[in-house]
């Protein structure tokens, strides 16, 4: 907040370095008026009586009036009074009335100082934004927000198509958009990016509304609203994640933009934990989504104090894991292959470090995280149960910046800047571990032997051509390695690059192009016996193709369309001899190639404020495609090696299998007050490509399967219906859903399936079907000095494999619990803040044991031993249960610090219990015993110091 | 004041074994830790001939005695609204029958009352099984393949199991003629020669096939076991009994689904294994898990024999670790006293003065450490 006078135009025009003094003036000042003494004396300016006469007139020709008559001089800023007209009708009176008169009905507050100075500010906001505006002195004019609108070279309206693109920062200014007509009606459609004021990305998710009508809009991936209102002023209100509750004065005659920069909430930094938008909850369309902010991630501690997306994720409602090393998510009852995790819109096949202990990416340069668990938009598709969209900043667009932490097993760094400024900006990253370093330093042998080790590398470069054409690439590299023992060297390396390019058509339309590369591949090098010398592989590749549009047809009506085309090319295995002593036959499986594509066109309908419906339709194709050779199976009978007929060849590009089949996206909101709603959703996807795992775990050895003329692809069915009830000015969220769901031709796996290396994989799985129901309760606080949020899940999820024609019957054709079936859930994630520098979490977490197969006896058969196990998933290992704790201390928060620093002090596995990671059985001198392995056995300290420049 | 000073590296250490050291801990949920006395069930009812069950009882996996044999059970043969046939107990847990000629057009059951509870499998349909056409062999280059054929002119077996019992003749590494008895050494009269042994295996393995994919039910070649060529199992005469045992459609999904469920013990990487049904239920608490698969079938039989001299000169067995020790007169007693080596012959110099004995370890000279004299009935 700064003055300027009217009259001393001086102020305006003057260096910058005036500004802070100035605003030391402005302080002194505005505590006078805190402190509630508002003085109106004539000490120095002695009383004057005036007299005006105006009708209609600009509120300046007031001003000019009495500064005219009188000494007194006013101090205010330009755009708080520059839209509005007064009426004054006064005779020899004194000052103080005529202004009482003149604001009446105004938000206006005045106060008249002994020296003669009349401060004129709008009364609330004039105290609310006196801290910010104060702290942020260093910060540079001409990006600063509200600072800058004040300097009254701004005073011009902002007008539509104008080609310097102004920025709307000031809360008070009215920005007039469109062309001024007389007695306009009708409505005009409003379009623009919301950006951070200091850095230029974009806000994500943020939502921009007015009250009435209550119209509202939520800013997409790249910031972008479209927001079509009524003629006439509004309050354009802005609130969002980690930025300031803001608003914008506009009149609006025709279709225009606006550009809004906004603050980041610097108070909340440490305080909101996941500061939705505030009542998304209960207002949004979107039911089963979860949007985590980077904020609320690094808070909850992690066994290695690297903050951790995944593990946040984990925490969710809905969202389990089998086991305590493994990211492998199983949402609401599905597997862990479906769900799509899309990192800058390209698909991450292992989302995983170091056995899963750290998740592939970098916190540092992710900006939001967000979790579909039941309304899936009808533009993603290919898995059943989740999409987890992972998008990372686009780098400061204003300066160069960096960030980074330094842990006890990974070290990790930033850098980010502006290449040409508010024009393109880059961001690079990297992160590594030192803990193979660490295990040659151990003093065991075993650990001597062992190695592991992983880096991964991001890097970014997005560039504004102009206000309509924005290009966007990006790229994702990361490898790991291990080795256990002297065993194999395990290695596996994500591969990941995006091309995005947007264009906005016009105001309502807009489309992203979006071409992006995946690559996932794993090896395993077995060299120690030059003998069995031999090396292991899997790759998979894909590319693909989309086009999105965005049209905001009408306030009432948002539609998407586009289309999007997957091509698949996977070598699912091959065994490979090295060295010439090696007497390993090479064993190589066929390619796999297929197509996906999905033509896809959802509307979003704006009933009333209270009713809203979202219908979506998404039509998916697969062709699996040659050349390839496929076995053909006797009809009706289990797919074994002994039911094959014949073996067909498919010539290259020739389609050996399609499926084809809509996917219905539907879901309705009903507002039943303004803090309360109930919203329904029904989704059905379908699957194309499964993953082959051997074990529960998603482990680095798993392998991705494409449907083709023996696997068929999964379709999964989902109804949800959810309560969400809003307590204390939308700062309590409350909200239940419920699920139920139906999986069909999902796979699960024969008895003693061998999966990898396998050359008829259909003959080791079968298509089962399964299914999930559950309900999910939630309570969050979002501010305060506590918050965090509870949750308590009941879910099961079970199947069926009951069908004699497709494999052998497992228990008794009954529905049996899958391997991730854990009926209850307690999560409890709270932080609590000291002060601005320290603040501590503390999370809780408890679910029941996963289901497990026990071999329960032994017996001789003939002259063979052999174990009897029990029926499927009939067991369950000990229930789950762990508290970690985490200190947060930050440095101080002067502004002109060289860089700024975080230590985070955790102790993972608090009390120290010994959950189980696996369970396994081994003969020991003839007796087979049972054994339970838990890698986070006792409580686990770690430091990270963290920094950002 | 002063402070104990850690040094850097030992700090690391400390941090890392605290990360990595895993911790195991025994497990013994209780279902594993309650005494688990299953019934199990094996053998086959054979339509055509004495049919011999085997029952035993399923042991706790950290028992390492043998397991408990099922005795004095009562179990019949029953045919379904007909006949019952009953087994005698001929050694402990094992039952026999009398030869049964059964009625193909009929189902037959197992019925077993054991420890005072009453056990049944399901009525199963008799299957025929075909003559084995042929048990043929090829030396491949890394071993002997024995390969089985076999036809139904009616083609309705299709669905095949297989066992087969191996035995082979072997000579020991040295030919005793002398053996040391009450301090004396002695001609060995050929009666007790101990160069020439009979060893025998039965398979382990689950062998399976059918002929669903064939217009015909014929098997053909269906390699059964591959004697490795530096098996001492091919050094002078092998020997091989192939039985075949003609399946339903059930029993064949049992014994493949058998085979296939892993023998190793769920470790992280291991597949997780599941349950086998069988089709016997205990009729007095039907939630009791039986084990075992019944099923109603004759049994055919071929024989072949395979001498060395057919065999590439390339097989051979790797020669075992045997040294021949020269035992001067007088030490007789403390080299042969004990037991664990063996005479082998005399040591006569040029002079015709027996100067001592040859000997080895008793392995090298005793084919019976492995095997047995006894020639079998059947040995060409």
């Amino acid at each position: 907040m700064n003055l300027s006078s009217f009259t001393a135009k001086t102020f305006s025009l003057s260096p910058f370095a005036c500004m802070n003094h100035l605003y030391r003036i402005a302080f002194f000042l505005l505590v006078l008026l805190l402190s509630g003494k508002t003085v109106c004396s004539a000490q120095v300016v002695p009383e004057t009586f005036l007299t005006v006469d105006l009708k209609q007139a600009p509120f300046q020709d007031l001003i000019k009036a009495v500064e005219a008559q009188s000494k007194y001089r006013f101090y205010f800023e330009p755009e708080t009074v520059d839209s509005f007209l007064v009426s004054v009708q006064a005779t020899q009176q004194p000052l103080s009335s005529i202004l009482e008169k003149a604001v009446s009905g105004t938000n206006l507050k005045f106060a008249i100082t002994e020296q003669g100075h009349v401060l004129l500010t709008q009364g609330k906001d004039f105290m609310a934004n006196l801290p910010d505006g104060f702290f942020r002195r260093d910060t540079p004019i001409n990006s600063s927000g509200q600072r800058l609108a004040a300097a009254g070279a701004n005073t011009k309206p902002y007008v539509a198509g104008e080609t310097s693109r102004k920025k709307a920062v000031s809360e008070a200014k009215l920005y007039e958009i469109g062309v001024k007509r007389e007695n306009a009606t009708g409505n005009a459609n409003l379009a623009g990016h919301l950006r951070d004021a200091n850095s230029g990305e974009p806000i994500i998710g943020a939502s921009v509304y007015i009250q009435s009508p209550l119209l509202a809009t939520t800013t997409d991936q790249y910031g972008y609203f479209s927001l079509t209102l009524p003629v006439g002023q509004h309050e354009l209100l802005i609130r969002g994640i980690g930025i300031k509750n803001s608003k914008r004065r506009l009149a609006i005659y025709s279709d225009g933009k606006l550009d809004i920069e906004v603050e980041e909430d610097v108070r909340s930094l440490k305080e909101v934990l996941v500061e939705a938008e505030k009542d998304r909850n209960v207002a949004g369309m979107q039911m089963g989504m979860e949007r985590l902010d980077m904020r609320a991630i690094k808070q909850v501690p992690t066994a290695f104090g690297e903050t951790d997306i995944l593990r946040v994720v984990l925490t969710l409602p809905g969202v389990k894991s089998v086991g305590e090393g493994s990211t492998g998510m199983n949402v609401r009852g599905g597997s862990t292959d479906q769900n799509l995790i899309l990192f800058n819109d390209a698909t991450v096949y292992n989302p995983s470090h170091l056995f899963g202990f750290f998740s592939a990416f970098n916190p540092d340069i992710v900006k939001a995280v967000e979790l579909h668990k039941s309304n899936i938009p009808a533009r993603y598709g290919g898995r059943l149960s989740s999409v987890l969209e992972v998008t990372t900043r686009d780098g400061n667009k204003k300066k160069l910046a960096g960030s980074g932490g330094i842990g006890l097993l990974t070290s990790r760094l930033t850098l980010e800047g502006p290449i040409s400024k508010d024009k393109t900006s880059f961001l690079v990253a990297g992160r590594s571990t030192y803990s193979d370093w660490l295990l040659k330093k151990l003093p065991q042998e075993t650990f001597k032997k062992s190695s592991a080790s992983f880096y991964d590398l991001n890097a970014q470069i997005n560039h504004e051509f102009d206000s309509k054409n924005t290009l966007y690439l990006s790229g994702y590299f990361s490898k790991d390695k291990f080795r256990l023992g002297s065993d194999s060297l395990y290695n596996f390396t994500n591969r990941n690059a995006s091309v995005k390019w947007k264009h906005i058509f016009h105001n309502k339309l807009y489309s992203v192009l979006t071409g992006g590369y995946s690559h996932y591949g794993y090896g395993v090098n077995a060299e120690n016996n030059p003998v069995n010398a031999s090396k292991m592989a899997f790759e998979m590749n894909q590319v693909n193709l989309q086009a999105d549009f965005n049209y905001f047809l009408s306030s009432k009506h948002t539609v998407d369309f586009g289309a999007s085309s997957i091509l698949y090319n996977v070598s699912p295995g091959s065994l490979q001899p090295v060295g010439s002593e090696s007497l390993i036959t090479p064993d190589v499986l066929q390619r796999e190639k297929a197509l996906e594509s999905a033509v896809y066109v959802s509307d979003q309908i704006d009933i009333s404020p209270r009713f809203s419906l979202y219908l979506g339709l998404r039509y998916s194709m697969f062709n699996a495609l040659g050349p390839r050779e496929t076995y053909l199976y006797a009809p009706n009978v289990p797919k074994t090696e002994s039911s094959i007929l014949d073996t067909l060849s498919y010539g290259s590009g020739k389609s050996l299998a399609t499926y084809h089949g809509p996917e219905y996206r539907l879901s309705a909101r009903f507002g039943l007050t303004d803090h309360s709603s109930v919203k329904m959703s029904f989704n059905r996807m379908r699957q194309y490509i499964h993953m082959l795992s051997n074990t529960a775990t998603m482990s680095p050895t798993d392998t991705w399967k494409l449907s083709d003329a023996n696997i068929r692809p999964q379709v999964g069915d989902q109804v949800a219906l959810g309560y969400y009830q809003n307590f204390r000015a939308n700062t309590v969220e409350f909200s239940v859903e419920g699920y139920y769901k139906k999986m069909k031709d999902f796979l699960d796996y024969r008895n003693g399936a061998t999966i990898i290396l396998n050359h008829h994989i259909e003959t080791d799985v079968a298509n089962a079907e399964g299914k999930a129901y559950g309900v999910e309760v939630m309570l969050k606080k979002l501010t305060g000095k506590l918050n965090g949020w509870v949750s308590y899940t009941y879910s099961r999820t079970l199947v069926r494999l009951n069908n004699p024609a497709v494999s052998e019957i497992i228990n008794q054709g009954n529905w049996y619990p899958s391997n991730f079936d854990k009926p209850h859930d307690v999560t409890l994630i709270s932080n609590y803040r000291f002060s601005q520098r320290f603040s501590t979490s503390l999370n809780f977490t408890y679910s029941t044991g996963r289901p497990i197969t026990l071999p329960i006896a032994k017996y001789t058969d003939g002259n063979v031993q052999r174990i009897f196990y029990s029926d499927r998933n009939q067991y369950r290992v000990p229930d789950y249960y762990r508290v970690d704790f985490a200190m947060n201390i930050e440095g101080n928060h002067k502004v002109r610090k060289l860089a700024h620093s975080s230590w985070t002090l955790a102790v993972y596995n608090l009390t120290g219990r010994k959950n189980p990671y696996s369970v396994y059985f081994r003969s020991d001198n003839g007796k087979i015993k049972g054994y339970k392995l838990s890698i986070f056995g006792q409580p686990i300290p770690t430091i990270t110091y963290n920094f950002r420049f | 004041m002063r402070f104990h000073i850690i040094s850097l590296k030992t700090a690391f250490y400390w941090l890392c074994l605290l990360f990595l050291a895993a911790c195991e801990e025994p497990y013994n949920p209780e279902v594993i830790e309650s005494s688990n006395k299953f019934l199990v069930v094996s053998g086959f009812i054979n339509s055509n001939g004495p049919t011999t069950i085997l029952l035993s009882r399923t042991q706790n996996l950290s028992e390492s005695s043998a397991p408990q044999k099922e005795t004095n059970a009562t179990v019949t043969v029953e045919e379904e609204n007909g006949e019952k046939f009953p087994l005698m107990e001929i050694a402990a847990g094992t039952y026999s029958s009398n030869a049964l000629a059964l009625n193909p057009a009929k189902k037959y059951r197992l019925f077993i009352k054991a420890s005072g509870k009453e056990y049944a499998s399901e009525y199963v349909t008799v299957q025929q099984t075909p003559a084995i056409d042929a048990v043929t062999w090829e030396a491949a280059s890394d071993g002997l393949q024995i390969k089985v054929s076999t036809h139904d002119d009616r083609n309705s077996t299709r669905y095949y199991r297989w066992e087969y019992e191996e035995s082979w003749e072997y000579l020991s590494f040295y030919h005793s003629v002398i053996e040391y008895v009450n301090g004396q050494i002695m001609d060995r009269t050929p009666d007790k020669m101990i160069n020439l042994c009979y060893r025998f295996n039965n398979s382990t393995s689950i062998q399976i096939g059918n002929t669903l994919k064939l217009s015909q039910d014929v098997v053909s070649n269906f390699p059964l076991v591959k004697v490795p060529a530096n098996s001492d199992k091919l050094d002078r005469k092998y020997s091989i009994l192939v039985k075949q045992y003609a399946q339903t459609k059930e029993s064949y999904e049992y014994w493949e689904a058998l085979r296939k469920n892993t023998e190793s013990l769920g470790s992280l990487f291991d597949p997780l294994p599941t349950q086998l049904t069988g089709n016997i239920r205990c009729l007095t608490s039907p939630e009791e898990p039986v084990i075992g698969y019944v099923s109603v079938s004759s049994v055919t039989e071929k024989r072949i024999f395979v001498t060395d001299t057919e065999l590439p000169p390339s097989y051979r067995a790797p020669s075992p670790a045997c040294s021949f020790d020269t035992v001067f007169l007088g030490e007789e007693a403390a080299y042969f006293g004990g037991g664990s080596n063996i005479p082998i012959d005399r040591i006569i110099t040029n002079d015709r003065v027996l100067i001592g004995y040859g000997g080895a370890s008793k392995p090298c000279v005793d084919c019976r450490t492995l095997g047995t004299t006894a020639k079998p009935a059947y040995w060409e």
